[in-house]
């Protein structure tokens, strides 16, 4: 038995040095005044988008913010986030809702399920018009959502997996990437904002996914190609005409109108860098934004601060840990910059004006 | 997130889930093995590299309905669950990845050229004889030169291969039932033939509904519900034939079938509970392996065997304007051995032996690479017992030579790996017994490294590992109480080199195929095993394993996973079992727990998983009648009813109860 004896307390060893718990986690929920929510999409399958809110005066981001206030995750792979009035609009893809907060707390107002019978619409990104907020959705619909009663009220049938939208006058110009088919689709829709209806598709590239306005009646498209033979393309379209004015192959992702420029980063195939380009010509004002040598690992989201014009750009790292998220002003000089460690991704910072 | 690395996520998320099936397995080992594993009870005392092993009669004794299940006992082993009778089961041997582990059926390689990674949840324990992990190199020369190209082998063993042995016909039927709408019957029959010849046939069905209840945590919208789509049924049938010749040569011949269709109920994604993938797979083999001695010294292996495996995954949800996914693939191989060994002297062994084997892989998808691969193995090895030591060494060169029908192939690989192992028992009678061994190996990209769409990287190396280890072995025999005892400590490192990963591309969306990763890895593994007899009646038996493991990210300094645990690798895992023996009655108790562990390689609280521990028990009473046997086997597997994930998000079965019924002839 001298055998068990030196097994018996070798089991017990073991069984002591084995941790079961998880370590605890930063539950924090200061008051929310004057800064940013910053969405961070998580990893697809694994539950883990994050809110971060990040406060201009301490200069402290805390993360998992609404999870912390609300006692419940967001769930799967947020793609879209919007403040409008004194509500913020969280775009949930995986998940397949859209989640209304209240902007000063983030206090959950509303679940809005996407579901058509037992399908799930997979909704993806969210422009706000007049009381209205559209949502465009993976099943080639945008929904209408009024802010009130944050009841959706209508579905306008659009082109194949919609993606970004734009609005210009009073209609809504939706990008139709048909992303999910062998044979990729290659219009925008245009869709009456007085009777939420399409009016008629404009073909303007293959596989197009960013649309931003600019405030001469123009709207500006970026398009993905194939990603085999077709190249990344960016396109200009008239709206007085409803018709291309200007189209090159430069790759663009995310595509911002700013005072008279784009900004835009790279996309597929794009250059690690946000770039200002001419709305004419589309000719580079500058190969790298960033002008004091500040390195942002992989650019993923892009968003302009409309009253200061300072340019947030979230690094998404490796798509696998923390993201984080700059701060420059106009002029490409780092203002600050935070973590937004656990986040995954971030994808969108949303302004919070008091 | 645009669509493409959305089709990328479905990519790296779903395909390990549903692609990686496609699964064969082959038939045959050694007669030399045959008559040490079936009839004997193995020694792992005296392998030279560290051998552990569940023989039939142990499996009895732990609730474990595939190898999948099983393979949790082995020490150093993590199986990746995503839980039910339907859900994948890999093994990852010493964190190494499910790559590096070779699966050998009946002593033949089985092989997934397309995912790289074996589904041991397709293999059930009913009809197996015994389960063997073997680090480093095989233990017995004539071999196939392709069982030298793992860094460990796990080698299931059917009791066909034996059957020559058998002194009459022999049968075998029965029907097991258990919670969640499972039933599973299965039947076998050998016959014994004239003139030394035996043919057999075994066959298995398996019905699971998989609705078992579990918990969904998120604050107000907690819940307790059911899995959903976890649907399984399987069917499996095996002819064997075997046939002695005067000059005592052997043939023996394989045919498989397999055929399953289950749906895939996936992660848990909060507020999205809708699941309707659902995946077919069709597996049919021949195989076929010719022995033969030549002359006193010298034996001849010959091995040959054909594939099929064909897998069908459907999202009828999928928002394309086809109304759904429908994917089809089909992958098959040709795979012809020969091996031969020669024994100088008392103590020298020499082989040499020569492998081939094609593959293809075809896919009803646009653009696809349609690849196939020339794959050549050549091995010699040598073996001398010097009586009180043994060393064991090998040298493997492999020949990798792939072809597209569209786009760039990979290069051809030529490498030269070597082995080498020795032990050393610390006197005639002493129970001490020390081992080391090293071991270089390489695993190749899968076809899906290096031709899937878009993601796929044809200019992919081959991922090294780099095993060292030293063991130590105690073996007594104490007296009536503690007739057996064993005790085995190895500790070990391992370096991967040029890790293959997904990583994001300088472009934004997009993600490649790199030779990125870099792993360290450290642990210790112990095993004990035991056995006795209390009183006159009464026998027990207890094995234990316990690894302790370190596995870190040693890519990039910069990265915030830098020296960061690798996914999915607990710092301590473990397993138990106790068993009792009472003239017609059994029972048992077993556990299996591992320690907290991270699902993403950056190791802060959020990515953390709580450990989990699950135990089990078995009550069987058996009962020789007349002209037959009767079983009947109660089981409670999770007693406590504990929920847990192994992969998050992928909930597990908490308590369920199973009760068998099993007749055979004596």
């Amino acid at each position: 038995m001298k055998q068990i004896r030196f097994v018996l307390p070798l089991v017990a060893l073991v069984a002591g040095m084995v941790s079961c718990k998880k370590d605890d986690i930063n539950t924090d929920t200061p008051p929310v005044a004057t800064g940013v929510y910053v969405l961070s999409e998580g990893k697809f399958n694994n539950n883990n988008t994050t809110l971060t809110y990040y406060n201009f005066n301490t200069g402290v981001a805390t993360t998992d913010y609404f999870a912390n206030v609300n006692g419940s995750g967001l769930g799967d792979t947020g793609n879209d986030l919007l403040i409008y009035g004194s509500k913020a609009y969280i775009v949930m893809n995986g998940s397949s809702y859209v989640e209304v907060i209240d902007v000063m707390t983030a206090t959950a107002l509303k679940n809005i399920p996407f579901k058509n019978g037992s399908v799930y619409r997979l909704p993806r990104y969210a422009v706000a018009y007049k009381d209205k907020v559209l949502v465009s959705a993976y099943d080639g619909t945008v929904a209408v959502i009024d802010t009130t009663s944050l009841a959706i009220e209508k579905n306008i049938m659009v082109g194949a997996n919609p993606e970004q939208m734009a609005i210009s006058g009073d209609k809504l110009y939706v990008a139709n990437s048909g992303g999910f088919n062998p044979i990729f689709d290659s219009t925008i829709s245009v869709v009456s904002l007085s009777t939420f209806t399409e009016l008629q598709k404009i073909v303007v590239g293959v596989n197009p996914f960013s649309v931003v306005a600019d405030n001469a009646g123009n709207i500006y498209v970026g398009c993905t190609g194939d990603y085999v033979s077709i190249k990344p393309k960016l396109v200009k379209v008239s709206t007085a005409t409803n018709s291309v004015v200007k189209s090159a192959d430069t790759a663009v992702g995310n595509l911002r109108y700013f005072n008279g420029q784009l900004y835009a980063n790279g996309g597929y195939l794009g250059v690690p860098y946000v770039r200002v380009l001419s709305t004419t010509d589309f000719s580079q004002k500058s190969s790298n934004f960033i002008t004091d040598g500040t390195r942002v690992t992989t650019p993923y989201g892009l968003n302009i601060d409309a009253n200061s014009g300072d340019v947030y750009i979230t690094d998404a790292k490796d798509y696998n840990s923390s993201g984080e998220v700059f701060c420059f002003d106009k002029n490409g000089k780092k203002k600050f910059s935070f973590k937004v460690t656990p986040g995954i991704s971030p994808n969108t910072v949303a302004f919070i004006r008091q | 997130m645009n669509t493409l690395h959305i089709r990328l996520c479905w990519w790296l998320v779903l395909l390990p889930v549903s692609l990686c099936r496609a699964q064969s397995g082959d038939s045959v080992s050694t007669l030399k093995k045959v008559t040490v594993s079936g009839l004997k009870k193995k020694s792992t005392f005296t392998a030279v590299t560290p051998l552990q092993s569940l023989t039939s009669e142990t499996l009895q004794q732990l609730n474990a309905p595939s190898v999948g299940d099983a393979a949790r006992y082995f020490s150093g082993v993590l199986v990746k669950d995503y839980g039910g009778v339907g859900g994948l089961k890999t093994v990852s041997v010493r964190s190494l990845g499910a790559a590096h582990t070779g699966i050998l059926y009946d002593g033949i390689p089985v092989s997934d050229v397309q995912s790289g990674q074996v589904d041991l949840s397709r293999y059930s324990t009913t009809f197996v004889q015994s389960i063997d992990l073997q680090q480093g190199s095989p233990a017995t020369l004539l071999q196939p030169a392709r069982a030298y190209s793992y860094a460990a082998v796990l080698s299931i063993n059917t009791p066909s291969m034996n059957a020559l042995l058998l002194p009459a016909h022999q049968w075998q039927a029965g029907l097991k039932a258990g919670s969640f709408g499972l039933w599973q019957p299965f039947g076998s029959l050998q016959l014994k033939l004239p003139k030394q010849a035996m043919i057999g046939l075994s066959s298995e069905a398996v019905f699971s509904k998989g609705d078992y209840p579990f918990h969904i945590s998120n604050g107000a919208y907690s819940e307790d519900t059911k899995r959903q789509n976890a649907d399984m049924k399987s069917f499996q049938g095996e002819l064997n034939g075997v046939k002695q010749f005067n000059d005592s040569s052997i043939l023996q011949v394989k045919f498989t079938g397999y055929h399953s269709s289950r749906g895939l109920p996936g992660a848990i994604v909060f507020f999205n509970e809708r699941s309707v993938e659902h995946l077919w797979n069709t597996d049919t083999y021949f195989q076929s392996r010719y022995r033969k001695s030549l002359g006193r010294n010298t034996g001849l292996l010959i091995s040959g065997k054909y594939s099929r495996n064909y897998t069908r995954y459907t999202d009828p949800d999928f928002l394309n304007n086809q109304g759904g996914l429908d994917n089809r693939y089909t992958q098959q191989e040709y795979y012809f051995a020969a091996a031969i060994d020669h024994t100088i002297g008392e103590r020298l062994t020499l082989a040499a032996a020569s492998d081939a084997a094609y593959s293809q892989l075809t896919a009803n998808l646009t653009n696809f690479a349609t690849p196939t691969r020339r794959y050549f193995w050549n091995n010699v090895a040598a073996h001398y017992n010097g009586g009180l030591w043994q060393l064991n060494g090998s040298l493997l060169l492999s020949t990798v030579n792939d072809k597209t029908g569209s786009g760039k192939a990979a290069a051809t690989i030529n490498k030269l790996t070597p082995s080498i192992a020795g032990n050393l028992k610390l006197g005639e009678s002493s129970p001490f017994m020390v081992r080391l061994f090293y071991k270089h190996i390489f695993r190749m990209p899968t076809f899906n490294d290096l031709y899937y769409n878009w993601i796929g990287n044809p200019d992919l190396r081959p991922e090294y590992a780099r095993q060292y280890n030293a063991g130590l072995v105690f073996s007594k025999s104490i007296n009536k109480v503690l007739k057996q005892f064993t005790i085995s400590a190895d500790g070990y490192y391992n370096r991967v080199n040029d890790k293959i990963i997904a990583v994001p591309n300088k472009n934004l969306f997009s993600w490649t195929m790199l030779n990125l990763g870099k792993v360290d890895i450290k642990g210790i593994d112990v095993n004990v095993e035991g056995a006795g007899q209390l009183t006159g009646a009464v026998t027990w038996f207890t094995r234990m394993a316990y690894t302790w493991q370190q596995a870190l990210d040693v890519t990039d300094k910069t990265s915030a996973t830098y020296k960061n645990d690798i996914p999915y690798t607990p710092r301590h895992s473990g397993s138990g079992l106790v068993s009792l023996q009472y003239r017609e009655w059994s029972g048992g108790y077993s556990l299996v727990f591992s320690s907290t562990r991270y699902t993403l390689g950056e190791n802060n609280p959020y990515n953390q998983l709580d450990g989990w521990g699950t135990q089990d028990a078995f009550v069987a009473w058996t009962k020789p009648m007349k002209t037959f046997c009767v079983q009947i086997r109660a089981a409670v597997d999770n007693v406590l009813n504990r929920q847990y994930d192994i992969v998050r998000y992928f909930p597990m079965p908490g308590r369920s109860f199973k009760l068998g019924l099993q007749l055979n002839n004596l």
